[in-house]
């Protein structure tokens, strides 16, 4: 299944950066961190970005996830101009076409499963579906834990609430920063799974691991070093992951 | 993020720290509590005051004798013996022609008895104005007549207490009470008067255990006390030779009070200075009377009550300062705890605003609810006061809603600054921290 092929003849990108640089300045140092990248990302596909640290890899995300504006070139998400937007403006939509899943997980520690998940849905006009936020729990397994809180929970389970969170507001695309990097390799694969699952349902995916067989359950690779793009190659034996069953 | 829910997350945040929440509350608390609490004790003497002073009546002006002692009180011997006096109630009547009414009283104690028990009562002599001047009312019969001062009747009038005291349920109408060894026939009874419990001025005092009898009757038959002790300079022959002048005897003879109902009551500042002068002269400079103009009294008290609510309002906005700044300190450090929250919330898509709003409501719960708090406990407060101590009080709903809404607007003002702190913090550097 290639990049765009599930979502019919409109070859629409999902992500489309032309030329993206972000500079940082510390006093009157200028550090270089994203020296001119582009690519595209058509809907539906599964995307790992890889690199050392200091590769530019999280700076992308962070501009990719509209937490950040660059400081030059084009950045079009879902069809918009995304890079001159206004800081309400670049709320509004991570509110709603972006899920995050992030390394620490990041849940609010004093909130249910189930507030978590709703989380999103309160800063998008105000409604709150609490049938959506079960619907999303239940998606990824967790329907009997709605209303444990983190603490209460293992730390699979803890992702896959951020994940739940992610999906609530039904993003077109799924950002995961290193959403493995803190889970046991069992943990980690059901993790994936959830991904792969998403990603067969027609969400766009696109994860930073620095971790290759990770990077090897998606559809393809894109390698960044010293704040370029050094490739950008699909994964010809994409990695199925499997869950192993629990008792 | 609605109001509702902001307002939610306030509340978990709160109760999920109970005793820090407690704290921070308690400033406001205290503040709230004490300016509720002082408000309605100043309110409640501001009103038995004015109460007191209003059933003096802002018409009248009380001439009182006063006892003068040391080095003036043996010239007092010398120049004015009688101290207030008879004649001094017939000059005023004579010279002030703002005076409508002038009423001379003389108050007596002496035992009265109706069957074997003798009660201490106070006597008052005086004239049928008396009646409108107090502003008292007759419950029953009459009170006393010209035809009783002229006839030199023993008859008397009771006050609602002495009724209850000497005749308990039964009814006085036509009976007699004995004082000291004169008989009286009961011809009237005066209603109940109310009495505040405090007594903010000297001039008033508990009017319905008195009896009232004619001033004659009582001139003749009574002395009082300060009269009965005789001057050691004055002569034995002198003395004869006063008592045996029997008219000048009741012109000199010793009054309690003076009261002077004048006209209207912007008449009480000029009438007042007449009299004055009036008595300056008839007791050649010697002070032994004061005159007190409840009007006057109003003026001073309200002047009184300015004052302290001026200062009332510097404690409590000191007070409501502290808790302000104690809040701003508590959700400072809430602020740097909940960074990573901050991070997490701009991320699923909080705008800067909601991060505002929500620090901005969460201080406003707290300043809300404590001074919610607070004025719970200054009204409770106010009212164990005047259960035990016995004060008047009056918890005034301006208080409540002023206080209130500053606990509000300390709420807003100081949660300002942590709130804009919580709004500019980078997520990217929010979800990296701790």
């Amino acid at each position: 299944m290639g990049g765009g092929l599930g979502w019919g003849p409109s070859n629409l990108s999902v992500i489309e950066v032309k030329d993206l640089k972000k500079t940082y300045k510390i006093g009157s140092v200028e550090i270089p961190a994203l020296c001119g990248v582009s690519f595209a990302v058509e809907p539906g596909e599964f995307v790992a970005i890889m690199g050392p640290s200091g590769s530019g890899k999280s700076t992308l995300m962070n501009l990719i996830g509209c937490l950040d504006r660059p400081t030059s070139g084009v950045y079009k998400l879902d069809g918009t101009d995304a890079s001159k937007l206004s800081d309400a403006a670049r709320a509004a939509v991570r509110n709603r076409k972006i899920g995050f899943v992030f390394q620490s997980f990041n849940l609010l520690p004093r909130m249910s499963a189930l507030k978590n998940t709703l989380l999103p849905m309160m800063y998008s006009s105000g409604r709150r579906d609490a049938k959506a936020a079960r619907r999303a729990l239940e998606s990824v397994g967790l329907g009997k834990r709605l209303h444990h809180t983190p603490m209460q929970l293992s730390g699979g389970e803890q992702q896959r609430v951020a994940i739940a969170r992610a999906l609530v507001n039904d993003p077109p695309v799924m950002f995961g920063d290193e959403p493995t990097g803190n889970l046991d390799t069992v943990t980690g694969v059901e993790i994936m799974a959830i991904f792969q699952r998403l990603n067969n349902e027609g969400k766009t995916v696109i994860i930073v691991t620095h971790e290759a067989d990770i990077a090897q359950h998606a559809k393809r690779i894109l390698r960044f070093r010293d704040g370029l793009l050094e490739s950008d190659e699909p994964v010809h034996e994409q990695l199925i992951a499997v869950p192993k069953p629990r008792e | 993020m609605g109001i509702l829910d902001a307002i939610q997350t306030g509340l978990s945040e709160l109760l999920s720290h109970k005793m820090r929440s407690m704290l921070t509350m308690l400033g406001v608390i205290f503040g709230v509590a004490a300016v509720i609490a002082m408000v309605s004790i100043g309110e409640g003497a501001k009103q038995e005051a004015l109460d007191q002073i209003r059933q003096m009546g802002i018409d009248v002006i009380h001439v009182k004798r006063a006892s003068i002692s040391g080095e003036l009180a043996d010239k007092a011997e010398e120049r004015s013996p009688y101290g207030l006096k008879y004649s001094d109630a017939q000059s005023i009547a004579n010279v002030c022609s703002y005076a409508k009414r002038v009423v001379p009283t003389r108050e007596v104690f002496a035992d009265v008895k109706v069957g074997e028990k003798p009660v201490s009562v106070k006597i008052v002599g005086t004239t049928p104005d008396y009646l409108v001047v107090s502003r008292s009312k007759l419950q029953e019969g009459r009170f006393l007549f010209p035809t009783d001062i002229h006839d030199h009747l023993p008859v008397c009038v009771l006050g609602a207490a002495a009724k209850r005291e000497l005749f308990g349920f039964d009814d006085p109408m036509g009976k007699t009470v004995k004082v000291s060894k004169k008989l009286f026939r009961v011809v009237g009874l005066i209603q109940p008067k109310e009495v505040g419990s405090a007594k903010a001025f000297s001039a008033l005092r508990d009017l319905n255990s008195d009896i009232y009898i004619p001033i004659n009757v009582s001139i003749t038959d009574f002395k009082i006390a300060s009269q009965q002790a005789i001057p050691a300079d004055i002569t034995k022959l002198q003395q004869i030779a006063m008592k045996l002048m029997s008219r000048t005897s009741i012109e000199n003879s010793a009054l309690s009070e003076v009261i002077v109902q004048v006209q209207n009551d912007v008449a009480t500042g000029p009438t007042a200075s007449i009299v004055r002068s009036v008595l300056n002269r008839s007791h050649r400079g010697i002070r032994d009377y004061e005159i007190i103009i409840p009007a006057e009294l109003l003026k001073q008290s309200q002047q009184t009550q300015r004052i302290f609510n001026i200062v009332m309002a510097a404690i409590a906005s000191i007070s409501l300062l502290v808790g302000g700044i104690g809040i701003m300190n508590i959700m400072l450090a809430t602020v740097t705890q909940r960074t990573r929250e901050i991070g997490v919330r701009r991320c699923v898509g909080a705008t800067r605003w909601d991060i505002v709003r929500q620090f901005m409501l969460e201080a406003l719960v707290i300043t809300c609810l404590g001074g919610l708090i607070g004025i719970v406990m200054g009204v409770g407060g106010a009212k164990a006061i005047s259960d035990y101590a016995h004060w008047r009080t009056v918890v005034s709903m301006q208080a409540i809603i002023v206080s209130f809404g500053v606990s509000a607007l300390v709420g807003i003002i100081f949660g300002m600054y942590p709130a804009v702190r919580a709004a500019m913090v980078d997520p990217i550097e929010a979800l990296r921290y701790g």
